[in-house]
């Protein structure tokens, strides 16, 4: 139809759709390439400046995931570093760490850990938890051997007890494979709404709603659906694409088959579509309905609960969060791709998606009307 | 001499005219291009509450979204995760390591389970996030002290959070337990509980977690959040403003009131003047009340913040300025910028560490207002420090607002040029003609509805003068009468 055409006249939607996506994948892709941030920056404070203190240092700067950037003589020093970002953590090493520990005086390490940056704090305070758990078993150790305990009973002594952990499909805690296979599609859904919102606020904005009407014979449905299905086609096919991207040449894990995803996908732009279209329909001003698109969209991605889980929300937002599109495909993706359930499982869940599609069909009459009378103010 | 004198006089006083005149002439230019700038600025505060779209972003977004983030993330950490527990050992041991593992505020076990098949059941249903599996030589291997006894911990990768407290909280319980058997077989060996501990943990540790004392994830995300809102929408809603001026066939360099004056200074000025004022109220409310409502870290100096406002709002200003001068439609912006947002919050490295970004990544995020700005405002909301501890950022911002204040200037001029070289040519915009003829279109039929009013009006008119032409020959109380009526 002649939506077709106008989206190949109109740049916007070529830049807006296309680039912008490439540029997201692109970019989250990149970043989160590593999986798990290594070589955290972290700073230590030597007190002692004694061999061992020197080893300590150095035998933490060799751990993958932390890195001593700076060497402190004073803990004000330190604290300076931390807060102006440059570390995420400090180390302090007592006076007298060495002889106090010759004398069974335990001397206490002390780590400070920088919250503000989670990531960065995190990584760095399990590293120093237990790099000293581990500086505690050494110490044990070398006294137990010189006991001359043989090695295996040495171990089993200073750990009786184990736990080994199994990270469920991310066995390596891969951040990349928990946040793109979401945000992406996210960013896809967030640009099928605002584009939907655009489309057809351009119809009323320059009054062409009436050939648009014309042409579907005067029923909404008709003119909707002519008008969407280029775009529908479009995202979809960007979609999948990702989908095939991620899964199957990046190889991020995914526990059930992918064409399962694919549907998601499919139903996600629709339910994003049919949102958008019920925003123009309440507000057929094109300002003001993608303003209001902007401010709904950006909400999704926090309501989706991938990264602070939803059972975590007070109850009231607990059930705002399910008029969210992304956070049902966020369901199903971690039906599907994590845990690989059956199809049957994830297929509520598509209804649920599927229901987006109702409050698009309230808002059809009061849509027409606009599109006809174009009783709306223009700018 | 007296001629001389004279000549002197006259020369000095009109040196002194000419000097008065110049400065008069200065001064009055002065105060045109301060009263000029003063109308850019009325206008632009104008045009800001005219459109609703606008006050969407410049208002209901910034005094909105951050209750709603608060509202979202009121609980602010994860507690209680719900986990399964798969005993096979059935054993005190066991028994005591699953209750103290229940006792941990970040895990609750909600289910025994019988095997791992009924355990994984509940993983996928979402029902548990964590299954700990004890197996049936646990207790044996512990008595013998032969073999380390080894448990197996299962976590939902579908969030980091249920892992990062199913796995830590786990931990930390087997630690304890491995510090109090080590101690329990070395009592048992006569040895001294003093020497023991030294001997079990020669080096303890403390830890302490700064600044964000709760470790929870909204007290983390939502500062970042709180400047992010200020950044983004002010960008939207100057592309929108932008946007609408050129569509509206106004060119944004030219004086309000005037058809043909450029300057690009004045205007700049005046814009980003409105823009800052109301930003600066309203960053106060987003920067600094709403933290104190809401619980959140905030233990700046509120002079101290609002000092890094100041370049960090005018940095932005002129940031969206320049990014949106060629902008011709008001939601191509929109459009553009809204996917940006997700983007700027990673590259602010405030989740994600800088230290893990590609170069490239890194490069642009330094061009960027929000990633520069916003660590300054954690380094003094968050993290206690004064602007005499965080020189870097602060001057920063003020040298990014510089180059994008000149670079919007450029590119202003840029386009003023191209705009004179268009009305050179007769062509007073580059709307495509079918706009253009649709506009016509509107005026025409818009003219010739105001000619036909107009003719009805004139014709109403004239009968009714008829009228009145008509009474005045009738006697006096009839025409009362009849005037009355009209009247009425």
């Amino acid at each position: 139809m002649r939506e077709m055409k106008m989206m190949f006249y109109k740049p916007i939607y070529f830049y807006s759709t296309i680039i912008v996506f490439l540029v997201s994948c692109i970019f989250f892709l990149s970043v989160l390439h590593e999986g798990q941030p290594e070589k955290m920056p972290v700073a230590v404070v030597d007190l002692d400046q004694s061999s061992i203190s020197r080893r300590v240092v150095h035998e933490l700067n060799a751990t993958q995931s932390v890195d001593v950037t700076v060497r402190c003589v004073t803990f004000e020093e330190a604290r300076l570093a931390m807060q102006q970002g440059w570390v995420y953590a400090i180390l302090v090493i007592p006076e007298h760490f060495y002889s106090d520990m010759l004398a069974f005086k335990r001397p206490t390490l002390t780590f400070y850990t920088n919250m503000t940056f989670t990531m960065g704090g995190t990584t760095a305070y399990k590293q120093l938890m237990m790099f000293s758990n581990l500086a505690s078993g050494a110490f044990q150790r070398e006294i137990l051997r010189k006991k001359g305990l043989p090695d295996h009973l040495i171990m089993q002594r200073i750990q009786p007890i184990a736990i080994d952990g199994h990270m469920l499909s991310n066995p390596t805690s891969n951040y990349s494979v928990y946040l793109s296979s979401i945000i992406l599609p996210g960013i896809l859904g967030l640009i099928a709404m605002i584009i939907s919102i655009y489309t057809l606020g351009i119809e009323l904005k320059w009054k062409t709603s009436r050939e648009l009407m014309a042409e579907a014979n005067g029923s909404i449905v008709c003119a909707l659906m002519g008008k969407f299905l280029p775009h529908t086609l479009l995202y979809c096919t960007m979609g999948w694409t990702l989908n095939i991207l991620l899964f199957r040449i990046l190889n991020f894990p995914i526990a059930g088959p992918l064409w399962q995803l694919q549907i998601g996908i499919f139903l996600l732009v629709l339910a994003m579509q049919a949102m958008g279209t019920t925003i123009v329909g309440l507000l057929p001003v094109l300002r003001d309905a993608m303003s209001i698109g902007a401010l709904y969209g950006m909400m999704g991605f926090s309501c989706s609960g991938f990264t602070f889980p939803v059972t975590g929300f007070v109850p009231a937002m607990r059930a705002v969060a399910n008029l969210f599109p992304l956070r049902h495909y966020f369901r199903i993706y971690s039906n599907v791709a994590l845990y690989g359930n059956p199809f049957i499982d994830s297929l509520p869940i598509m209804l649920c998606l599927f229901l987006f599609l109702a409050p698009q069909i309230a808002v059809n009459i009061r849509l027409r009307n606009a599109f006809i009378n174009q009783n709306y103010p223009l700018k | 001499m007296m001629k001389e004198e004279d000549k002197q006089k006259l020369e000095g006083v009109k040196e002194q005219i000419r000097h008065e005149r110049k400065m008069f002439r200065l001064e009055s230019n002065l105060l045109l291009k301060i009263s000029d700038t003063w109308n850019v600025f009325c206008e632009e505060m104008r045009r800001i509450f005219h459109d609703p779209g606008v006050i969407v972003l410049f208002f209901v977004a910034p005094l909105l979204y951050p209750i709603l983030y608060n509202v979202l993330y009121f609980r602010n950490e994860l507690l209680e995760v719900p986990v399964a527990v798969v005993d096979m050992d059935h054993s005190t041991e066991s028994r005591r390591f699953i209750h103290e593992w229940n006792a941990t505020p970040e895990v609750e076990v909600t289910h025994i389970c019988v095997s791992m098949y009924e355990a994984e059941y509940l993983v996928k249903h979402g029902v548990v996030r964590g299954i700990l599996y004890i197996p049936n030589d646990f207790n044996n291997n512990l008595a013998s002290g032969l073999k380390t006894a080894t448990l197996s911990l299962f976590c939902d990768m579908s969030s980091m959070l249920y892992m990062k407290n199913v796995y830590l909280s786990a931990n930390k319980v087997m630690l304890d337990n491995m510090y109090k058997i080590q101690i329990d077989r070395y009592a048992a060996m006569n040895m001294d509980p003093e020497l023991s501990w030294a001997f079990v943990q020669a080096a303890p540790y403390e830890e302490n977690v700064m600044f964000v004392e709760s470790g929870g994830y909204g007290h983390f995300l939502i500062p970042c959040v709180l400047v992010l809102i200020l950044h983004q929408t002010l960008l939207l809603g100057i592309s929108m403003l932008t946007g609408t001026a050129a569509q509206e066939n106004r060119e944004v360099f030219i004086l309000p009131g005037r058809r043909r004056r450029y300057s690009i200074l004045r205007i700049l000025l005046g814009r980003g003047a409105a823009y800052f004022t109301l930003y600066m109220a309203l960053g106060c409310y987003v920067l600094l009340l709403i933290p104190q409502w809401f619980g959140l870290p905030h233990i700046g100096q509120a002079g101290d913040i609002i000092r890094w406002m100041v370049p960090f709002l005018l940095a932005t200003i002129y940031f969206g300025i320049s990014l949106t001068a060629f902008m011709k439609e008001r939601e191509t912006g929109l459009v553009m910028l809204m996917p940006t947002s997700l983007i700027f919050l990673f590259m602010s490295g405030v989740s994600w560490p800088e230290m893990a970004m590609p170069d490239i990544w890194a490069a642009v995020s330094v061009l960027i207002p929000y990633t520069v700005g916003v660590h300054g405002f954690l380094h003094l909301n968050s993290m206690g420090g004064t602007l005499n501890t965080v020189p870097s950022e602060y001057t920063i911002l003020w040298i990014m607002f510089a180059c994008y204040f000149g670079l919007s200037c450029l590119l202003y001029f840029i386009r003023s040029k191209h705009y004179k070289k268009l009305q050179r040519k007769g062509l007073t915009s580059d709307e495509d003609s079918d706009e253009r003829a649709r506009r016509e279109l509107d005026a025409l039929i818009h003219d010739q509805e105001e000619a036909h009013i107009r003719a009805m009006e004139q014709s109403l008119y004239n009968a009714l003068n008829n009228v009145k032409h008509n009474l005045t020959r009738l006697p006096d109380d009839d025409a009362q009468d009849v005037n009355d009526q009209f009247k009425e």
